[in-house]
């Protein structure tokens, strides 16, 4: 492995470490309104935070499972689709990590 | 959409049961929904190679399939250092030990050496390994050492240990071992061949007298490094090589003295001539076959004398940092 190669993989790893708190806070912001999967990857990636398949829908089913998203499923276009939102318990999460980001986000803008 | 129905029924085999249906039918929808936008952008349906780029874009079945799974493991991350140096200790401790007196053996006594079965090793090893394992596993599916992990407290965190240092109570207990044991041996033996015990005369091979100044000399040697270590308690390269020099003369003697057929004779008037003749040989046999283990004690008293020299000679830094004349040379120095 070279250097250059090395230096990307590393670079690759961390980038991940620092997306991956992140997804949690975009996944749920965009769930105020209902949505399903596909057109919740849509959202994100329109706002230039893409998402594979392979990482939101286990975020999404950790979600709900921890009682912050509920779920529907429901024919739409006369296909079965599963509609997420945010719960109570969701917008409450979603409100105080919202001030957590804004405040880490002033640190590391005066730290950098 | 074959390529969509074989790669969709690949996930699913690794899937949790409960979850399959659940889970597969929000991926179908969203692959489907993703082919059927590309499609309508292109205004044509997609061919196989396109389904490809999209499906090898969304991860193999396997990598797909796992992130619904919970992380699972064996032994967790907190244990895991505690479980590779407890089961590196107990592999040591079986192939290290086994392995020397098998050597021994195999070079002293090779006829004996086949006793010790070396065959069966690798089955102890994996004995050791699984049992290891389980206990670890165990530990971790019940949490029983969490508790411990929470409540640790730095006082009772083991002392520091000064490697130079010798503790003065060793080295009065060596003294005074060494002085009672070469008193008890020169009160009882002589350099000579013929010793009287009680009515018994007991005939000695002529190395006897080499044995009996090697030994003498071997204990004055540890007399005189364990005074000095009395005074100066600290280990110096030059006082652990005489250590190293003198357990090997001592041992090396001691090896002797079992090999040399020490015993040429013994008389006593109670005993017939034919049984002597016999007990001279029994007691001479027995201490050969002492041999091979006196070797394996001198190797690893020289392996531990040798590993103190080494250790003495590297030019390693303490655990608490550099030293306070350290850090003032470097701030004089503007480092």
């Amino acid at each position: 492995m070279t250097q250059s190669n090395g230096n990307h993989d590393l670079f690759e790893n961390l980038r991940l470490e620092l997306r991956r708190g992140c997804l949690s806070l975009a996944v749920l912001s965009q769930l105020r309104t209902e949505r399903y999967g596909y057109t919740l990857r849509k959202a994100l990636a329109e706002q230039g935070l893409d998402i594979d398949e392979g990482t939101l829908y286990p975020l999404l089913r950790r979600l709900e499972a921890q009682g912050l998203l509920t779920s529907v499923w429901r024919e739409e276009e006369k296909r079965n689709k599963r509609f997420y939102r945010l719960s109570l318990e969701g917008k409450q999460m979603l409100k105080q990590l919202g001030t957590e980001w804004q405040k880490i986000n002033a640190s590391l803008s005066g730290i950098l | 959409m074959e390529l969509l129905d074989r790669y969709l029924h690949a996930v699913e085999f690794w899937l949790p049961k409960r979850q399959r249906h659940d889970i597969i039918a929000e991926l179908s929808e969203d692959l489907r929904s993703q082919i059927e936008d590309k499609e309508a952008t292109l205004g044509r349906k997609l061919d196989d190679a396109e389904v490809e780029t999209i499906l090898k874009r969304c991860g193999s079945p396997l990598m797909v399939a796992l992130r619904f799974r919970p992380q699972q493991y064996l032994i967790g991350p907190t244990l895991f250092p505690v479980y590779c140096f407890v089961l590196t200790i107990l592999l040591l401790g079986c192939i290290v030990p086994r392995t020397i007196i098998w050597l021994v053996f195999l070079l002293v006594d090779p006829a004996r050496a086949g006793y010790l079965h070396m065959e069966n090793m690798l089955s102890t090893l994996v004995f050791f390994a699984f049992f290891t394992t389980v206990a670890f596993a165990i530990l971790e599916k019940t949490g029983a050492l969490s508790g411990t992990l929470n409540t640790w407290n730095p006082r009772k965190l083991p002392a520091v240990r000064e490697p130079k240092r010798i503790p003065r109570s060793s080295s009065l207990f060596e003294i005074a071992a060494l002085v009672v044991m070469t008193l008890w041996f020169t009160s009882i033996f002589k350099p000579t061949t013929v010793f009287n015990f009680f009515g018994a005369q007991i005939t000695v091979a002529s190395a006897w007298k080499a044995i009996f100044w090697g030994f003498l000399l071997s204990t004055a040697g540890g007399i005189a490094i364990a005074v000095a270590n009395l005074f100066r308690p600290y280990w110096t390269p030059l006082r652990a090589t005489l250590r190293l020099i003198v357990d090997v003369l001592g041992a090396a003697v001691f090896c002797w003295f079992l090999k040399a057929q020490i015993l040429i004779a013994i008389t006593a008037p109670s005993l017939p001539a034919a049984r002597a003749t016999k007990l001279t040989s029994v007691i001479n046999f027995l201490l050969l076959r002492t041999l091979p283990w006196a070797v394996v004690a001198m190797l690893i008293i020289a392996a531990c004398d040798i590993y103190r020299i080494v250790r003495l000679r590297s030019p390693k830094q303490p655990v608490s940092g550099p030293q306070i004349n350290d850090l003032s040379h470097s701030i004089v120095n503007g480092r």
